[in-house]
């Protein structure tokens, strides 16, 4: 017994060390711990503003994405803030130091317009995604041209048959940059159609994500001649699908979409979509930060960047 | 190895002491050290959203101030706006870097903010002190307008600063659970480490002195053939272990000592008691031999009467008797020394012999076996072969009707002189045989029978000590005795008294 507690002291020696280094171990790769000793942050060189709808869907994140890569990539400081329920962050905007403002300015407010307009004449550069709400040669547009996306609209509804082609156009709150304001897409739609345009009737969902469906039906009581729904969400879309689906109305009633979702893309290849307008939300958002940067470096920028879209049809899949 | 501490009772505990409280100590130091070090850390993950709040505070301290300024021309609350005015601007940084990090990015804007409100309230200040009414009334109403903002931006920051370090404060939890787990275990091992340190020095100690208290109680007991202790412990208890040692070493080696000297005094004792009895034994034999000498003498003078008488009378059996039995007489009474040459009892043996054919001249054979040259080179004891013939003639052939032979050899097988004397009588019974041989006289009045061969036996042993089988008795009922004498030629025989 005597011999096992001479040893005794040794063990012990050996378990406090190894709880000390266990101790040490467990402190430092903490990641409570790790965080304190951070690398010095990088001094970036410009930082900008970005003042948005809020919103989570796909078109807000993959824009927000373009734009913190854009920013990463480029060395530029990002912030976002909300312009829907807070254009007093707008109002403010001048006095926050910043070195450029991006605004998605999806209704036409007189606030808005006001405080952009204090922003421009503060010197403060502004970029207009999507929609161009004033016209200024210090404010810049960047997005899609949406007489060009009327226009291709206009042409998937060229392939009907009928004389007339009756349109319904649905915008959607959940999308907000396709606005129907300035008629962009309207007026590319009739531009294609020409004598054929028959009816254009405009609807608009809320950001209830199945208020397309009550709003399809809704449209499709209230007139029975209707050849072609537009849809401007991809949430949208689909629940309008559906619709149709349920009230057997494939084939009488064409689908021209949003989005390039799997779903989406099965549905055009089955036929039920006739095709789909897809934006680039992540080009946007990274032309965005790029234009900024260069005004901020050069002094000017393109007045505006397109940044296109795309067509899937069933004969673009094949 | 030698160690590096004293290896001193003192030195020892005072080491073991000093390393239980420099391991409590430093564990309990790291322990405190490390909860400090955490508690600083998770103080400066909050340090931002108190720092935004004080931001706020001083705000406030400037909005109310202003507000009492322009209702009521204070120049108190003026006095408290300026110098609010003035820590609010020390207090927020005047570099303002932009960085990759949201946060950081929007605590700048709020800089920003800061730097156009004081501006604003300066230029308020200076409005009313013009007394620009119009003027002051709507730049309060943006200033105010641009205070709530700001309190809001402030609120909105320190809301997602404090919903961002959630994760880190359940990281700083987890962390804290596990240092305090290990806190605890640490103290336990280190409650075991002092705690064994100590025990090892009590055990260093206690079993030295068990050992020391076993072997006390064993020597108490006179059992020193105990091994020593060999312990290693501090130096005093080394010390008593060893001097513990010497102490039973010098007390066995005295016993030792006191032993010997007594077995040697009991030796002496016994061979003082020895010589006694056989003085008594030489003064019995004396008295034996007077006594047998008073008769010779007037016998020796009326057998040489006899044998004149014989000789006139012409009878030669007789005058051959009486001749052997003078010749034997005299020869008993001739020799006083104790050792003679082996040739006078070999004369001595043979005149007993002729006298024994004239005695028993068809009952007994005798016969002697002698080297010749052997009887002059040698010494023996005087009147110890005949004593032993006697002996056989007298109780060897007892109730036996045939005729009994004895025989006597002498033969030399160096350094041993062996003398046999064999009868073919009816043997000696082995008790007596063992009783015989028993290096110790015996009472003569109770076996006074066996006297002369006891007489020769006793001699033998006493002349020869060290030569256990100096004398030997072969014996079988009925079968016969044989008597042998070795006599040892190199050893000296014990002739003093």
């Amino acid at each position: 017994m005597n011999h096992i507690v001479k040893f005794f002291p040794i063990v012990f020696g050996v378990l406090l060390a190894v709880l000390l280094l266990l101790t040490f171990q467990s402190t430092f790769k903490n990641p409570f711990f790790s965080m304190k000793e951070g690398k010095p942050q990088e001094e970036l060189s410009y930082h900008f503003a970005f003042y948005l709808p809020d919103s989570d869907y796909s078109f807000t994140e993959n824009f927000k994405k373009g734009v913190i890569e854009a920013g990463e990539a480029l060395k530029c400081g990002i912030t976002f803030h909300s312009i829907e329920e807070e254009p007093l962050s707008l109002e403010m905007a001048a006095y926050s130091g910043i070195d450029g403002i991006a605004i998605y300015p999806f209704q036409k407010s007189s606030n808005i317009l006001e405080y952009v307009n204090k922003i421009i004449d503060e010197g403060i550069p502004v970029v207009q995604i999507e929609n161009e709400i004033i016209r200024n040669e210090n404010s810049f547009q960047i997005g899609t041209n949406y007489f060009e996306t009327g226009k291709a609209i206009g042409n998937m509804a060229l392939i009907l048959n009928e004389d007339k082609i009756n349109i319904a156009i649905i915008y959607s709150d959940k999308t907000p940059g396709l606005s129907s304001d300035n008629n962009l897409i309207e007026m590319g739609i009739i531009n294609v159609l020409g004598t054929r345009a028959g009816t254009l009737t405009t609807k608009r969902t809320s950001l209830n994500p199945l208020d397309a469906e009550r709003l399809t039906y809704e449209l499709l009581r209230e007139s029975n001649n209707i050849d072609v729904i537009v849809l401007t969400d991809p949430n949208d879309t689909l629940v309008t699908v559906q619709a149709i689906i349920d009230m057997n109305m494939v084939g009488s009633v064409q689908i021209i979409g949003s989005g390039d979702a799997p779903k989406i893309k099965e549905y055009i290849e089955k036929g039920v979509i006739l095709g789909s307008i897809v934006r680039n939300p992540y080009r946007i958002g990274f032309s965005s930060v790029m234009a900024l940067r260069e005004i901020n470096l050069i002094g000017y920028t393109s007045a505006y960047v397109d940044t296109g879209i795309s067509v899937i049809t069933k004969r673009s899949k094949e | 190895m030698k160690s590096f501490f004293p290896n001193s009772l003192h030195s020892r505990l005072l080491t073991y002491f000093i390393m239980s409280l420099a391991f409590t100590f430093f564990f309990f130091g790291f322990m405190l050290m490390n909860s400090i070090y955490l508690q600083e850390v998770a103080d400066e993950r909050f340090a931002n959203e108190r720092f935004l709040q004080n931001i706020k505070d001083e705000l406030s301290n400037i909005q109310e101030p202003l507000e009492k300024y322009l209702t009521t021309f204070s120049s108190e609350a003026l006095s408290k706006l300026l110098f609010t005015t003035e820590t609010l601007k020390e207090t927020i940084p005047s570099q303002r870097k932009i960085v990759a990090n949201n946060q950081e990015l929007l605590k700048r804007e709020i800089y920003f903010l800061i730097d156009t409100y004081l501006e604003k309230a300066t230029l308020l200040v200076e409005q009313k002190r013009g007394r620009k009414v119009t003027e002051y009334t709507n730049s309060f109403e943006e200033i105010t307008k641009l205070y709530r903002y700001i309190g809001k931006r402030i609120d909105e920051i320190s809301l997602q600063g404090f919903r961002g370090q959630l994760e880190e404060y359940r990281n700083f939890l987890i962390l804290f659970r596990k240092v305090q787990i290990y806190s605890l275990l640490l103290i336990l091992a280190t409650i075991g480490m002092s705690f064994s340190l100590l025990t090892n020095a009590v055990i260093s100690i206690s079993v030295p002195m068990q050992q020391l208290s076993k072997m006390a109680g064993k020597i108490s007991l006179g059992d020193f053939n105990i091994p020593d202790i060999n312990c290693k412990s501090v130096n005093e208890v080394n010390q008593v272990a060893e001097a513990f040692n010497d102490m039973k070493n010098s007390i066995h080696h005295y016993i030792e000592a006191l032993q010997k000297q007594k077995e040697f005094e009991q030796e002496i004792m016994t061979e003082r008691v020895r010589n006694l009895k056989m003085e008594q034994l030489l003064k019995r034999m004396e008295l034996y031999t007077m006594q047998a000498q008073m008769n010779p003498h007037f016998l020796f003078n009326t057998l040489n009467t006899g044998v004149q008488l014989a000789i006139v009378e012409e009878a030669e059996k007789t005058t051959d008797f009486m001749e052997n039995l003078a010749a034997l007489f005299r020869h008993n009474l001739r020799e006083k020394k104790f050792f003679v040459p082996l040739r006078h009892e070999y004369d001595g043996l043979v005149s007993y012999f002729n006298i024994l054919k004239i005695r028993f001249p068809k009952s007994l054979n005798l016969t002697i076996d002698v080297d010749e040259s052997l009887l002059d080179r040698f010494t023996c004891p005087s009147m110890i072969i005949q004593p032993i013939v006697e002996n056989s003639v007298i109780h060897a052939f007892k109730n036996k009707e045939s005729a009994g032979t004895i025989s006597v050899r002498i033969d030399y097988e160096d350094p041993l002189l062996i003398i046999s004397v064999k009868d073919d009588g009816v043997g000696i019974p082995d008790k007596t045989v063992k009783e015989l041989l028993k290096p110790t006289t015996h009472d003569y009045r109770l076996s006074s029978k066996v006297m002369g061969l006891e007489n020769v036996i006793q001699r033998c042993y006493f002349f020869y000590p060290t030569c256990k089988d100096v004398i030997d008795i072969k014996s079988k009922p009925n079968k016969g005795t044989e008597i042998i004498i070795k006599i040892h030629t190199e050893v000296k025989p014990c002739i003093e008294l």
